[in-house]
């Protein structure tokens, strides 16, 4: 524990110059993202109190929570624009990077990191779309999977994420696992690594 | 030279480790279970002449061709939305793609034939498999 909080620490500068503070320049977009990632996960840990992960229950168990839940619908309209509000602002955000000439040396690895992130929010939001099971759900994935087959390795890749075919029950629980564990555990590493990287690279001004 | 001869040995353990771990997530993420599925169980009725029975659930249209039919899986093979059966051929909502009655691709973005499946007669069923 105590390298966490060693780890906090450190992500504070010691000093902050005025210049650091100016919004026109950052426009605080990671930030806004980072906003978004915390309340997708305090939304998504609510909800996991009621989603049923199989492929009978799960449209009934979303019905459920829109209908007889207080807050049900306001907490599941919560996680769905907030994931939305996620990807807006991460793309708007690689936008003032690559404006700003951010991605410059010595700051290229925390791009590389940066662009990982990227990707594992879109799949994230991805796997996500699979939970509810309803008509677009099935039909998005159904079809997103199939694209799959246009890559090389493809076939191996699609037989790890749908073994028994869209709307199966294993293809569900595997969305299911990457969506609430291994995604966000990835994301939060990620997340940690590219601010401490900030911090190492003497925060966001441009080197002068 | 002590020294680099430890780290050598730690990266081939280390790629050993690596290798082993790849080997059996491979196999632990691909159940054993690939039997025939069974994709359509029904009661026998007879196909119409130049006709087709449809079952969309199953994804699944029984057709036939002179005395000959013949089981088409409706997944097109585009991006997997199910095809519209019609009188002459086979159309797919999403994108457009048409097949004829054999499931061969008349016209894109589908660039392969539509899966033909195993049909059986078993007792007075029509049984459908992959």
């Amino acid at each position: 524990m105590s390298f966490v909080r060693e780890f906090i620490a450190h992500l504070f500068p010691r000093v902050v110059r005025r210049n650091d503070l100016k919004l026109t320049y950052t426009f605080c977009l990671g930030g806004l993202a980072f906003t978004a990632f915390l309340l997708l996960m305090a939304s998504g840990l609510l909800l996991l109190f009621y989603y049923q992960p199989t492929a009978e229950g799960a449209f009934a168990s979303i019905l459920f929570l829109e209908e007889q839940v207080a807050g049900g619908k306001y907490l599941r309209s919560l996680h769905r624009l907030s994931s939305h509000a996620l990807l807006i602002l991460l793309f708007l955000h690689t936008l003032r990077v690559i404006w700003t000439g951010a991605y410059r040396p010595p700051r290229q690895l925390n791009w590389l990191i940066g662009f990982a992130l990227l990707c594992l929010a879109l799949f994230a939001g991805y796997t996500g779309y699979l939970l509810p099971m309803d008509q677009l759900a099935l039909w998005a994935t159904q079809t997103g999977m199939e694209l799959l087959h246009t890559l090389p390795g493809g076939g191996i890749l699609h037989a790890f994420l749908v073994p028994d075919g869209i709307g199966g029950s294993l293809s569900l629980l595997r969305f299911y696992a990457l969506h609430i564990v291994v995604l966000p555990a990835a994301m939060l590493i990620l997340i940690s690594l590219h601010f401490y990287r900030v911090r190492k690279d003497k925060g966001v001004l441009p080197y002068l | 030279m002590e020294e680099s001869g430890r780290r050598r040995r730690r990266l081939i353990a280390a790629l050993i480790a690596a290798a082993g771990a790849v080997f059996f997530l491979g196999r632990f993420f691909r159940p054993l279970t690939r039997t025939a599925e069974v994709r359509l169980d029904v009661p026998r009725e007879p196909v119409p002449a130049d006709g087709a029975l449809v079952y969309a659930r199953a994804r699944v249209a029984l057709v036939r061709d002179g005395d000959r039919i013949q089981a088409l899986d409706l997944t097109c093979t585009h991006l997997g939305c199910t095809v519209t059966v019609t009188p002459t051929e086979l159309v797919c909502p999403c994108h457009g793609s048409r097949f004829d009655r054999k499931g061969k691709v008349l016209e894109g973005p589908a660039q392969r034939p539509l899966k033909q499946l195993r049909l059986e007669e078993r007792e007075d069923r029509w049984v459908v498999t992959v």
